[in-house]
């Protein structure tokens, strides 16, 4: 039961981070506006938030410097691509690489600090389940953070007024814009609300994960958050249960090995077994979420468009006024 | 009345913009950078003499330009090919690990003569890259399916998965992440200087075939009809299927080739991070390089000075590597805002136009 019970709780602080970036991208995503920026925008979240924790000596203080770095690559971003109308595929890329080189570059001083991270709160009675108990209800503030959101963003986005914008934006600017939705409004707040999000997602990792800066920590991370996106049809549930699905498979990766020997018990047939290993590999298991993302993307095309798809019409076509 | 700004569509772009934006954008990218070497104490003058002057006077340094300007030009050109027909491969650095994985395989298990296992590996990588690229082309024009999203995953599959078989199948004797060394029969012949291998001279080869691939041929001529007009090119009855497929074939192709060239040329063996991110950067030299094959080729010699530069400053002056992460996203983050000043300009109209009614919050005070 001990390998249940230490994958649930290593699934729940993997699943934060996802959860974290996804759903900021989702919310820029469902506003037209696609960032690729992810891994970029994390891994200046995790040096911002772990040099201002440090500086300041508050961890509250350096989650929201590191969401605030987030948000200031989203800036970037969102000048490029909604006012100066660039390419969002390239402007995401540069994201990634400016996010990455930056951090690289600044990093430096930090390589080899501590800090005493966000400490697990245990809520009383329910920590005390079996099993779910240690994995749920004895986390960081961070975990239940994330956790918390998810209905909140769900709300924004599905039942109140702005949601109806932000997906009118993201379906039909240009209808949007007749009706009187101030588009570059939403769409710039969408980014940095993305950008932020991205931002806490990384200094999660350097506050409440590692507790110690390291040199590209959030080892693909970002590009995970973005297959989620996808993988979950933008939609924020789904989000929630994929978030911890690929969190899972990269806590199972950590303990392949003693995977392998429960599934393994009592088979005794060599092509099993091999291809077993192979499943079960870590590297390979690494692999899954990305193929199950593309697997999905081919399966719901294949049925159909992408509005079964669930992804906004205009993601990716910069809007621009015509003034004739 | 205040002034009011309004932006525009060029009708034409100015000569001197399209000539002198590559340019000032990489003179801008460079006057930012200067930033982060101040910050550190590092003299930028100093530094930028040694990326662009000091490589340029020895034939090591010139050496070091052009093998590392290889895998930049052929993911440069992988990338380039497909978006000519309007498709977006993100995916060449996954292709390049493709390639590299299968020429590696052969080099190390076929003992025949050196120009057949050589030019076995080339042939094999190459193939076995562009059908792993043709996925995402394949997905595109059968179902439709992004391929944004699906040529990227793919990469970080392919990444992934090459890990996995650096740590099994692959793995050397040694029992790092890495393959045994190749036999010098797989090894690329060195001309002139010990780090100048035979692989550079792709970058011509490369140049002639893809310039006359897009300029001369019927099938570059359907693949730049179907990217500038799509709708257009089916009235004329040119199948998008099949140049969907055809660009990442082609592409995935040329990745590959980087791919073993690399290892083949410079490395030696395969290990887990022997690209440094050249498909990505593959983007970047596209889109510098994006009116011409040979532009393109002009993009990844300008990146190859600055990755080479870089490698050096990094040993001689202590400044970090990472410096050419930032430059190439600099260099990026000006060429979309110059983009955008040569395809729009600010039409400034003072004393107010004829209320469009459109636009409230351009009217200023009342």
């Amino acid at each position: 039961m001990s390998i249940i019970a230490g994958t649930l709780e290593s699934t729940v602080r993997l699943a934060t981070p996802l959860l974290l970036a996804a759903m900021g991208e989702v919310i820029a995503e469902r506003s037209g506006v696609l960032n690729l920026g992810v891994e970029g925008m994390m891994l200046a979240g995790a040096l911002a938030g772990f040099a201002g924790a440090i500086s300041t000596g508050s961890l509250w203080l350096g989650f929201a410097i590191g969401m605030l770095a987030g948000a200031a690559l989203a800036l970037l971003h969102a000048v490029l691509c909604i006012s100066l109308k660039a390419d969002q595929v390239i402007s995401g890329i540069m994201l990634t690489l400016l996010g990455t080189g930056l951090t690289t570059y600044f990093g430096r001083a930090w390589v080899g600090r501590n800090v005493d991270g966000f400490d697990q709160i245990a809520l009383p009675l329910l920590s005390d389940i079996p099993v779910v108990g240690q994995a749920f209800f004895s986390v960081t503030a961070l975990d239940y953070l994330s956790l918390g959101l998810v209905p909140v963003i769900w709300y924004l986005l599905f039942r109140t007024n702005v949601g109806s914008e932000i997906t009118a934006v993201g379906e039909d600017p240009e209808t949007a814009d007749t009706a009187g939705v101030p588009v570059f409004r939403i769409q710039y707040a969408c980014v940095l609300l993305g950008g932020a999000l991205a931002g806490a997602a990384g200094a999660q990792l350097s506050l409440a994960f590692t507790n110690f800066w390291g040199v590209e920590m959030t080892a693909g991370r970002g590009w995970i958050a973005v297959a989620l996106v996808i993988f979950a049809q933008w939609h924020i549930w789904r989000l929630l249960a994929g978030a911890y699905l690929f969190a899972a498979i990269d806590a199972l990766s950590f303990r392949s090995g003693a995977v392998r020997d429960a599934v393994l018990s009592g088979v005794d047939i060599a092509a099993v077994e091999s291809a077993v290993d192979f499943l079960l590999n870590p590297q390979v298991m690494n692999t899954y979420p990305y193929i199950m993302t593309v697997v999905v993307l081919w399966y719901v095309m294949r049925q159909g468009n992408l509005n079964e798809l669930g992804g906004p019409s205009a993601l990716v076509d910069a809007y621009s006024r015509e003034q004739d | 009345m205040t002034p009011a700004i309004e932006v525009e569509s060029r009708e034409s772009t100015p000569r001197w913009l399209d000539y002198g934006a590559p340019v000032l954008t990489i003179l801008a990218a460079l006057f930012v950078a200067a930033i982060p070497l101040l910050w550190i104490g590092a003299n930028p003058i100093l530094v930028y003499e040694q990326i662009f002057l000091d490589s340029l006077l020895d034939l090591g340094g010139i050496a070091d330009i052009l093998t590392t300007a290889t895998p930049l030009f052929l993911a440069g050109l992988a990338v380039y090919i497909p978006l000519k027909a309007g498709l977006w491969n993100i995916g060449a650095e996954g292709q390049l690990y493709v390639g590299a994985i299968v020429g590696t395989y052969i080099g190390l298990n076929y003992g025949v003569p050196s120009y057949v296992l050589l030019v076995l590996m080339m042939l094999a990588s190459g193939l076995a890259a562009a059908l792993y690229g043709a996925i995402p082309g394949y997905l595109r024009a059968e179902h439709d399916v992004n391929e944004i999203i699906s040529s990227l995953m793919l990469t970080f599959a392919a990444t992934t998965f090459t890990g996995y078989l650096l740590r099994g199948p692959l793995q050397g004797r040694g029992g790092q992440t890495a393959t045994d060394r190749l036999p010098a029969a797989a090894e690329l012949p060195t001309v002139l200087h010990p780090r100048l291998h035979v692989g550079v001279g792709i970058l011509a080869i490369a140049a002639v075939l893809g310039t006359l691939l897009l300029t001369r041929t019927r099938l570059g001529y359907e693949i730049t009809f179907i990217g500038s007009n799509p709708a257009a090119a089916k009235q004329a009855g040119i199948s998008s299927y099949k140049i969907y497929i055809l660009v990442f074939l082609i592409g995935g192709f040329l990745a590959g080739l980087a791919g073993i060239i690399e290892i083949a040329g410079v490395h030696g063996r395969l290990f887990e991070s022997f690209s440094p991110g050249y498909g990505f950067t593959a983007v970047a030299v596209a889109l510098l390089g994006r009116n011409g094959v040979f532009r393109v080729l002009l993009a990844a010699l300008f990146f190859g000075v600055l990755t080479a530069g870089g490698t050096t400053v990094a040993i001689t002056m202590d400044v970090p590597n990472a410096l050419v992460d930032v430059i190439v996203a600099l260099t990026i983050l000006f060429l979309l805002t110059a983009e955008f000043i040569t395809e729009y300009r600010l039409a400034v109209t003072v004393g107010g136009k004829p209320d469009t009614g459109s636009e409230p919050s351009m009217e200023g005070s009342t």
